[in-house]
């Protein structure tokens, strides 16, 4: 791959990333997060 | 007895993956009292696979959180941004290195592969399509029945449910030993979920890291970007004397030499550590020379 190529990838993907995770915290997405991690997950731990 | 092949330097690579480990899960008491922390930095995605119902863990799991926020919405799926922006940028800055070095199953691997068994191998037979599997899991368990559960109005992370080696092992049983009300609910899913974690393990003995090569969908995420990561591998084909080392050593069965930017590197450093002429090489940054001398068929 390119030099060029792989540089405007990862800029692109970079701002992407940047982008999501601040609209995550300021939409409240991260809220989900910690109620669903913040309680014993009886699917994960194999109960539920 | 086999025993798996041994490189310099190879102790450095433990110890990070077990400081890794701590630093995930620093809440050691509450293994005993049976219970889970609850802080709100559980809120943050951690770069492994690090299960969120570990008594330990101080952060959330990128898979767990990434099926749970496909179904935050109720009857109607949500595009889980706040989780794929963590998945990116860590991904972009580190890609597979994680694995090799962060990861606490893939530590929990590693350590079992150490232990002498009568035969080791390096592949199984239809290793290529075997690998196709993580696409699968990650495609079918990770987003698309978590999706469709989503327009039923009920959350079920259908991975961790079926699947997560690390949350039985972290969290399952941890929990049940020490938590006498969640001994009285143990059902088929459980023994279920006990009987492939230790499939893995046994398998572990017998070959390199099959979890990470075969069913996990981080690996299978974090993969995508290796060929951009910032973590890379480097290798110059002018100094190969094609000795072979690095391809004995490599624990993901692959050839440093031709596949350096593949999928399957998880970054461990192995190759470069072994390799006598230096002509494999771990660095940081963005590539400031094009792929060259061999191409990677991966």
């Amino acid at each position: 791959m390119k030099r060029s190529v792989r540089i405007c990838i990862f800029t692109v993907l970079a701002l992407a990333g940047t982008a999501f995770l601040l609209y995550g915290v300021f939409s409240g997405q991260f809220a989900s997060v910690l109620t669903k991690a913040a309680h014993i997950c009886l699917e994960c731990i194999g109960i539920g | 007895m086999a025993k798996a092949k041994r490189v310099k330097g190879e102790w450095k690579r433990l110890t990070v993956q077990a400081a890794a480990f701590l630093l995930m899960n620093p809440k050691l008491h509450h293994f005993f009292l049976g219970t889970i922390e609850q802080g709100k930095t559980k809120s943050i995605c951690v770069p492994g696979l690090n299960c969120y119902s570990c008594p330990a863990a101080i952060g959330a799991c990128p898979i767990g959180s990434l099926q749970a926020s496909l179904s935050a919405g109720y009857k109607k799926p949500a595009f889980p941004f706040y989780v794929l922006g963590f998945l990116l940028l860590f991904g972009l800055t580190l890609g597979r290195w994680i694995c090799g070095w962060l990861c606490p199953f893939g530590w929990v691997q590693d350590l079992v592969y150490r232990i002498p068994f009568f035969k080791k191998i390096r592949t199984f037979p239809y290793e290529r399509f075997l690998r196709w599997l993580k696409y699968a899991v990650l495609g079918v368990l990770v987003i698309g029945l978590p999706l469709l559960s989503a327009f039923s109005g009920v959350l079920v992370p259908w991975f961790c449910k079926l699947v997560c080696p690390a949350g039985t092992l972290f969290g399952g049983i941890p929990l049940v030993l020490a938590n006498p009300s969640l001994r009285g609910q143990l059902g088929f899913l459980f023994w279920w979920k006990v009987g492939v974690l230790l499939a893995l393990l046994l398998l572990s003995l017998l070959i390199s890291r099959p979890f990470c090569r075969y069913l996990c969908p981080l690996g299978a995420i974090y993969g995508m970007f290796n060929r951009i990561a910032l973590v890379h591998l480097r290798f110059e084909g002018d100094k190969c004397v094609d000795c072979g080392r690095c391809e004995t050593v490599c624990p993901m069965g692959i050839d440093p030499r031709k596949q350096f930017n593949s999928a399957e590197c998880i970054r461990c450093g192995r190759c470069a550590r072994s390799c006598p002429v230096d002509a494999l090489h771990m660095r940081f940054g963005l590539r400031m020379k094009d792929d060259s001398h061999k191409k990677s068929t991966i």
